[in-house]
This record gives C-alpha cells, sequence and structure tokens, in this order.
C-alpha cells in the first residue's frame, strides 16, 4: 500500500490497487467519530451504448438504466441490504449521475462488517422481472416529482438546449417510457460490463486504521471471482463536437410564481489527461469567479438594478465526456438577465483586466472553501473523482489552486467561451 | 466554559483541535409577535448586505473574500415560540491562514453588529428598497417548491388562528411593504438592545484570548426575561381538512399531529425513538409499509418539532389514492399503539439515532448548534447515547398514545 502524507494539512492518504483491479483509496482522520465509504463505478445515465462483457456486438440500452440499475442492487432474494447497514446502525445511500454510479454508508461503528455488507451488496446482483416490474412504479414516481421542480426543468432545459442530440439532454432517471423497457437480461448486461472491480473504486475516509482496513477489502475481494478483467468499452460520441448543434434558446411555461432563466455555456476543448483537466476546472472556476461573483462589479451592477436576487448562482460541471458552465436567476427581466452575461462572457478578457486587482482575493477565497471541505468525511469522498482529475485528492486540488496565476484565466477564457457554446433557457410564469 | 458577558449576553467557548475550520455562531432571541418575524427577516437581509465601512454588498464580500473565504451568514429561525436571528461564521485555523484570522473575523462581526448602514435613525434607503423586494420574491418564491409549500400549508391549517406560531419565522410577503428604514431601524435596536443573545465559539484559538475579544462587543445589560418557549396547543374538536389544487403530477398529503413532549421531558428520547420508527427514518413504518410495500409513495415520513408539540407526516403520492393513503399512515400509527413492533426494528432505530449523534459531533455547526438550544431551554448537558439507549418499548407506545391527529392537507393536481 503506498503512502502520501499532505503535512500541512495533517492528512494522509493510502492507496492500493487490488489484483482484481479494484483501486482503494484510505484516508484516516484524527479524532473523527464517523467513517465515510464510497465505491464507485464509471457508469452513468449518459453510457447507454457499449459492447457488453465477454460479447462480440455493442447494444443500445434504454435511457435511464444506470439509475435503475442502482436502486435495484440493493435488493436481493430474501433480503434488502439497506436493512442490513440498518441493523449495524449505518446509513447508507447511493446516487447516480452522468458518467458514474456510487453507493455509500456512514456508520460511527461495526466498520468491518459494514464495509462486507457493502463489498457484498454491490458485487452480487439480483435481478427478476417481478423486481423490476416493481421498480418501474417507484421510479415512475420520482420521475413525476422531478417534472414539478422548476430548478431541475431549467437544468435539463439548458442541458436539452447544449446538447440536443447527445444522452445528456435526458433526465438521469430516464423516461416514464423508457424505463418500461428495462428487463432483467439488459441490467444483467450492464452490470457484467461496467461492475467488474477494475472499472470501480473505493474511498474510505474518516476514523479508520488503513493497514487493518486494507487487510478486510483484500480478505473479502480474495474469495470471489469475478472471471477476466475487461475494459468497458464505450460508444460515446458527442453528435457533434463543434458544438454547431446547440439550441441557442427555448422557453417553458410552468406554473412559477418567479420566473427563471439560465444561461449555459458548452466547453468545447478535449482532454486526454486528467492534470490538465484538473488545471483547466480550477482555472475557470477562478474566472468565472473573477467575471461574476459576489466581490464583482458586475455583479453588484445587475442586482442594484433589479436583474439578479440573492438566487443567482452559477457553476462549472466537469465531467469525462463533457464539460459546460451555467448561469441563473429567478427574475422578472429574462432576456436583460441573458444578455448582460453573454456581454460580460463575450467580454472575458477585458473584464480580467479590469478586475485583475481581484485575483488575489478571489484566489483565497476559493482555497478558503475547499480547506473547508478538508473538515467532512463526505465532502473529500464525494468530491474524489478517481481517473477523472488523474487521482487528485482535495489536497492536490488545494494545491493545484495554489499555482493558479491571472494568465492561467486568460488562456481558459480563450479556450472554454465560445459564441456557438452559448445558449439561454427560460421558465415563465402561466400566472403573468 | 460558560461565560456571562453582561445580564442575558452568553459566551460558550469549545476548544477543539479537531478542524481545519474554526466556528462562530450569535443568536439573538426574543418572543415572537404577529409583527416581528418580518421585520427581523428583512433586518437580518440588511445586516448581512453592508455597513458603514463596507458600504455595498461588493465591498463586504471583498472583504470576506481577503479573509480566505471566511463564510459569513445571517438568517432567521425560531425555537419553539422565539424567534432568532442567527450570525454564522466559519473561517480557517490561523496557523492554515497564517495570519491572525479569528481577530479579524471578530473585528468584521462587530461592524457587522454594532455599525450597520445606518444615517439619522434609518436604513439606507436604496439598499432597503432592495431587500425588501427581495425579501418579497424570496417569500413568494416558496410557492414554487411544492414539498415546502405542502408542509407550510400543513402548519397554517394545524396552528390555531390566535397562535403567532402561524406567522412563519421567515414572515410574510404581504407585511413587507408597511416596512420602512426606520421601523426596521426600530428592529435593529430592539435587537441589539433587549434580545438575549448567546455567543458560541468551537475551534483551535487560546480560551482566554476568544473571551476578551468578544468581551470587547459593546453589548449592555438586558432583562433575562422569563420567557415562554415551548408551545402547547389545545386539540381541535375535528380534524382540520384542506386540499388545493395546482397543476402538479405528483400530489403531496401531509398530516399534522400533536404530540405534547418536549426537549428535556422524560419522554424526550423516547420520542426520537418512536419518530424513526414512524416515519423519521429508512427503516421505519410510513418508509416500508407506504413506500416500499405498497408502492402508494415516493417519499413518506415523519418529522417532530420538539419545542412546539407537533409532529408532521409528509408524503408524495397520486392525488386518487389520497384516501387509501391517509388510511395506511393511520394504520401505522395504530400499529406502534399497540406495541406492533419488534424488539429488533427497535434496537435497529436506536442503533441508527446513536450513530447520527456520535456523527453529527463530527461537524462543529452541529456542535455549536445543539448547544446554543441546550442553552435557551436551559438544559444541562446529557449523555446522549445513554439516553437513547436506555429508551424502552412501554415508553415509546406511551408517546405513540399521545399522538392525536389534527389536520390533513392535500396537494392536488388538477382534474
Amino acid at each position: 500500500m503506498e503512502n502520501y502524507l499532505y503535512q500541512e494539512f495533517n492528512r494522509s492518504i493510502y492507496r492500493e490497487t487490488l489484483d482484481n483491479g479494484l483501486k482503494v483509496q484510505l484516508m484516516p482522520m484524527k479524532g473523527f467519530n464517523k467513517t465515510y465509504a464510497i465505491m464507485t463505478t464509471d457508469f452513468g445515465s449518459i453510457d447507454n451504448n457499449f459492447r457488453p462483457y465477454q460479447q462480440e456486438e455493442g447494444v443500445v440500452v434504454p435511457d435511464g438504466v444506470a439509475h435503475f440499475l442502482e436502486h435495484k442492487l440493493f435488493e436481493k432474494e430474501d433480503h434488502d441490504a439497506f436493512d442490513l447497514f440498518g441493523k449495524l446502525g449505518a446509513d447508507s445511500n447511493a446516487f447516480t449521475s452522468f458518467t458514474q454510479t456510487s453507493y455509500l454508508f456512514s456508520t460511527t461503528s461495526h466498520l468491518k462488517e459494514n464495509l462486507d455488507v457493502l463489498l457484498d451488496f454491490v458485487q452480487d446482483p439480483y435481478f427478476t422481472e417481478k423486481t423490476v416490474q416493481k421498480e418501474q412504479g417507484i421510479i415512475g414516481q420520482e420521475i413525476q416529482m422531478y417534472n414539478d421542480d422548476p430548478n431541475w426543468r431549467l437544468y435539463l432545459g439548458i442541458l436539452g438546449n447544449l446538447y440536443p442530440h447527445d444522452p445528456m439532454h435526458i433526465d438521469i432517471a430516464g423516461t416514464v417510457d423508457s424505463i418500461s423497457k428495462i428487463t432483467p437480461e439488459i441490467l444483467m448486461d450492464c452490470y457484467k460490463t461496467f461492475y467488474q472491480p477494475n472499472n470501480m473504486n473505493l474511498m474510505l475516509v474518516g476514523k479508520l486504521d488503513p493497514e487493518e482496513t486494507i487487510q478486510w477489502i483484500r480478505e473479502n475481494q480474495a474469495k470471489k471471482d469475478f472471471g477476466p478483467q475487461e475494459t468497458p468499452e464505450r460508444y460515446f460520441e458527442l453528435n457533434d463536437p463543434t458544438g454547431h448543434d446547440v439550441i441557442p434558446f427555448r422557453s417553458l411555461t410552468m406554473d412559477v410564481n418567479r420566473p427563471k432563466v439560465m444561461v449555459g455555456l458548452r466547453g468545447l476543448k478535449q482532454f486526454d489527461d486528467g492534470n490538465e483537466r484538473l488545471h483547466y476546472k480550477l482555472a475557470v472556476d477562478l474566472l468565472l469567479d473573477m467575471l461574476l461573483d459576489d466581490t464583482s462589479d458586475n455583479y453588484l451592477r445587475l442586482y442594484d438594478e433589479g436583474i439578479i436576487d440573492d438566487s443567482f448562482g452559477y457553476n462549472f460541471d466537469m465531467t469525462r465526456a463533457f464539460h459546460f458552465a451555467y448561469f441563473s436567476t429567478n427574475t422578472d427581466h429574462l432576456e436583460k438577465f441573458a444578455d448582460e452575461v453573454i456581454d460580460i462572457l463575450e467580454n472575458a478578457d477585458e473584464e480580467i483586466d479590469k478586475a485583475a486587482d481581484r485575483f488575489d482575493g478571489i484566489k483565497k477565497a476559493e482555497i478558503g472553501r475547499l480547506i473547508s471541505l478538508l473538515d467532512s468525511p463526505e465532502a473529500i469522498g464525494n468530491r474524489y473523482g478517481g481517473d477523472l482529475f488523474n487521482g487528485a485528492t482535495l489536497m492536490d486540488e488545494i494545491n493545484e489552486m495554489k499555482k493558479i496565476q491571472l494568465a492561467d484565466l486568460h488562456q481558459a477564457a480563450k479556450d472554454f467561451i465560445k459564441p456557438e457554446g452559448m445558449s439561454v433557457f427560460q421558465i415563465v410564469s402561466e400566472h403573468h | 466554559m460558560h461565560y456571562r458577558l453582561a445580564s442575558g449576553v452568553n459566551l460558550d467557548v469549545i476548544p477543539s483541535k479537531k478542524f481545519n475550520m474554526n466556528q462562530i455562531l450569535i443568536n439573538f432571541a426574543t418572543p415572537q409577535t404577529s409583527s416581528n418575524a418580518t421585520e427581523r427577516n428583512l433586518l437580518s437581509n440588511l445586516l448581512e448586505t453592508s455597513t458603514k465601512k463596507y458600504p455595498t454588498q461588493t465591498a463586504l464580500a471583498d472583504q470576506l473574500a481577503k479573509q480566505y473565504g471566511t463564510y459569513l451568514s445571517t438568517g432567521v429561525s425560531r425555537i419553539g415560540q422565539m424567534h432568532c436571528m442567527r450570525l454564522k461564521a466559519s473561517f480557517v485555523t490561523d496557523q492554515l491562514a497564517d495570519t491572525d484570522l479569528f481577530n479579524q473575523v471578530v473585528d468584521l462581526i462587530s461592524e457587522i453588529l454594532f455599525n450597520p448602514l445606518v444615517e439619522d435613525g434609518k436604513f439606507d434607503q436604496a439598499t432597503f428598497d432592495r431587500q425588501a423586494i427581495n425579501l418579497k420574491s424570496t417569500i413568494d418564491s416558496y410557492y414554487d417548491d411544492k414539498q415546502f409549500w405542502a408542509g407550510r400549508s400543513l402548519m397554517d391549517l394545524y396552528y390555531k388562528d390566535d397562535s403567532v406560531m402561524k406567522v412563519p419565522s421567515f414572515g410574510r410577503s404581504e407585511d413587507v411593504d408597511a416596512l420602512t428604514p426606520s421601523s426596521v431601524y426600530q428592529a435593529y435596536k430592539d435587537m441589539i438592545d433587549s434580545d438575549r443573545v448567546d455567543i458560541l465559539f468551537l475551534g483551535d484559538v487560546d480560551e482566554d484570548h476568544v473571551r476578551a475579544a468578544f468581551a470587547k462587543l459593546p453589548f449592555k445589560d438586558r432583562d433575562t426575561r422569563d420567557d415562554d418557549i415551548l408551545y402547547h396547543q389545545d386539540s381541535y374538536k375535528q380534524v382540520q381538512r384542506h386540499v388545493e389544487y395546482q397543476p402538479i403530477s405528483q400530489a403531496k398529503l401531509n398530516i399534522g399531529y400533536s404530540m405534547p413532549i418536549y426537549s428535556g421531558d422524560d419522554l424526550y428520547y423516547a420520542a426520537l425513538v418512536f419518530n424513526d420508527l414512524f416515519g423519521g427514518s429508512p427503516y421505519s413504518k410510513l418508509f416500508i409499509n407506504v413506500r416500499e410495500r405498497a408502492s402508494l409513495a415516493y417519499y413518506a415520513s415523519s418529522r417532530f418539532t420538539a419545542f412546539n408539540g407537533f409532529l408532521s407526516v409528509q408524503s408524495g403520492i397520486d392525488s386518487r389514492k389520497a384516501r387509501q393513503v391517509e388510511e395506511l399512515i393511520d394504520q401505522q400509527l395504530v400499529d406502534l399503539q399497540n406495541g406492533q413492533f419488534t424488539d429488533e426494528e427497535m434496537a435497529e432505530v436506536k442503533s441508527g439515532l446513536v450513530n447520527q449523534y456520535l456523527s453529527s459531533t463530527d461537524a462543529a455547526t452541529n456542535i455549536l448548534g445543539r448547544k446554543m438550544v441546550r442553552n435557551i431551554l436551559g438544559l444541562s448537558d446529557v449523555d446522549t447515547v445513554a439516553k437513547i439507549n436506555a429508551v424502552t418499548r412501554d415508553q415509546v407506545v406511551q408517546v405513540a398514545k399521545t399522538l392525536s391527529k389534527q389536520a390533513v392537507y392535500l396537494l392536488s393536481g388538477e382534474n
């Protein structure tokens, strides 16, 4: 097991790749009561076209299958894994994103037993016609509930504009129609392809003894046979990597009291390397702060003109297959907001120069925010991106952030901000 | 250690080297009235927007950014009938910042609390106008969050017309128009001069230094009133019912019960166990029987507030099945009242609660929040784990029998 000490933060990370390919990271935190464990496969809602494990031909699977599989994995022939955690006093959960599925628990006792429950339920699938059918009802309700959530509709709406012919434009949970096509066989194909240990990583953070913990994991894994290792082969290709398929504008009417608007910016740069991707992500984070954070003149002007209010926010999402930024607010001035944000983005170079004296403060603030995450086992575990950022931990991220210079922001602006990548989605109120 | 900085002004210092961030919590408490919630919410927004030294929100935000992104916010909430305005700050330790950040943050808090952007007994007009509009919009936008709306509507149905609890702690949109820069300044004076103040610090700074720094804040003595904190309400003769129609695809059925058990009561920990058996955990009857077995709801859970004697159930359902769901929920309560739960279920729920409690002490804000509430209620520290483990079956049944259904609110899809 490798061990790396981050002296400044008084934290260490231990790493090992097991014989079966499972990548393990352990991060002890002194004085904490809780251990947080998260096991992740690089399989998400966009991975709907791939070559199944040990088969020749590619398949296309129904939308929402990764999320469906996540729900179903808990259920076994004679028990539910959820209950096993419950009996051990642990909290457990799972989530699915566009590019990954994660299973997690948090506990203050019985770590070994809980760890065995996690590894065993994730690595022992049980899918039947009957249980699949029942789940279709439950997930159908979940999809409906999200349909009533204007913020989620806004987010999916902008994704639909930015990637109109790619799987990202569909809800991670799929549609009521698409999930009705899911069968136990389809689930098993997905499972065998993406739940091979060499496509997964396991991270534990908090109260733990690294040597003892890795020994438990090794013992658990040595008992299981996963067959030959295969690297999953995905047939994911962007419909148009140049972004000329972006829909510039769409609008939706909903029963909302406050209209909402989101400006999206699709990134067109491709990355071969996780370090490069991390550097780019951090530079873009700082760039967006420079342009529009609450210390900026732009923010104050838009706020004082009533174009934005405290609901204003922005974010940058980076995944292995795509990346984009979005800016949103509740406002009565939908067009004005969109025009202003697009204008600020298009003049980013000048804006950066104008705001150069704010750079140190903004960077310090981002470093402080990252340091605050170091107090949370969940934040450390959830933030770990695996191969996405070449195995960078939160501490690596902080150290990388310290290196970013003003010139990196100019470069990031040049790479990221392209007129063809911009789009606007709005939700207007049917009351007015 | 606990200190009294002035009459009605308390300081608690909890030294800890566990975290990379230090935390400050300052709570201002006063009995809620039918009118003070809205103005105190607006006041809270004005205080975190600007000060005389930092007259715009960007000037203030810039100062926070330079202090390693110190997170500082104000907000309102309620403990029983006490309306609370809280200021929270978290910031990296002096060691990591390599500067005396603690002192700088206390200075900034002093500036925010004692040097607001006020001239001639009035808040700055332009700032006031903007924040008033924003407060109205924020409250109006709660309509757009259907789970929140259903929860709020149930409380509105549950609390009696003459109760101050009917006004949410965040206030009412329609009350904003009556506020003025001078009326909110008056609310500010009242808060600074008369509210009970609890200051709490957790982190890695020398305790004497912390005490000296907070002792410099110019708080004067105030009357520590013998306020009625806990809220009691007599039962209705008939269950209150209301159905509201909105164009939504998933209906919300919320049910309110009176459950007269309060923090500090002998049965308080049994009430926690009861709540987790009923609907407060994924191992509860509501989750297992309503959501999982009957597939009648996407979510079904219960929540109890130990200051109000109020327990609520919330569920997301198909409108057409509202009656069926309500009957099934009623049945879960009856089962618990009849002691129909296993020792094993009880042990699971207890170990879950112990786990939650121990886990919560890994976050400094939880430690401070809990300590603050206990201070206000005048409760001393207890061995929470032992208390949870000591709960018996009989006590849980006893708790279950105190429940009485009071209000049923259904947010239904149209047609």
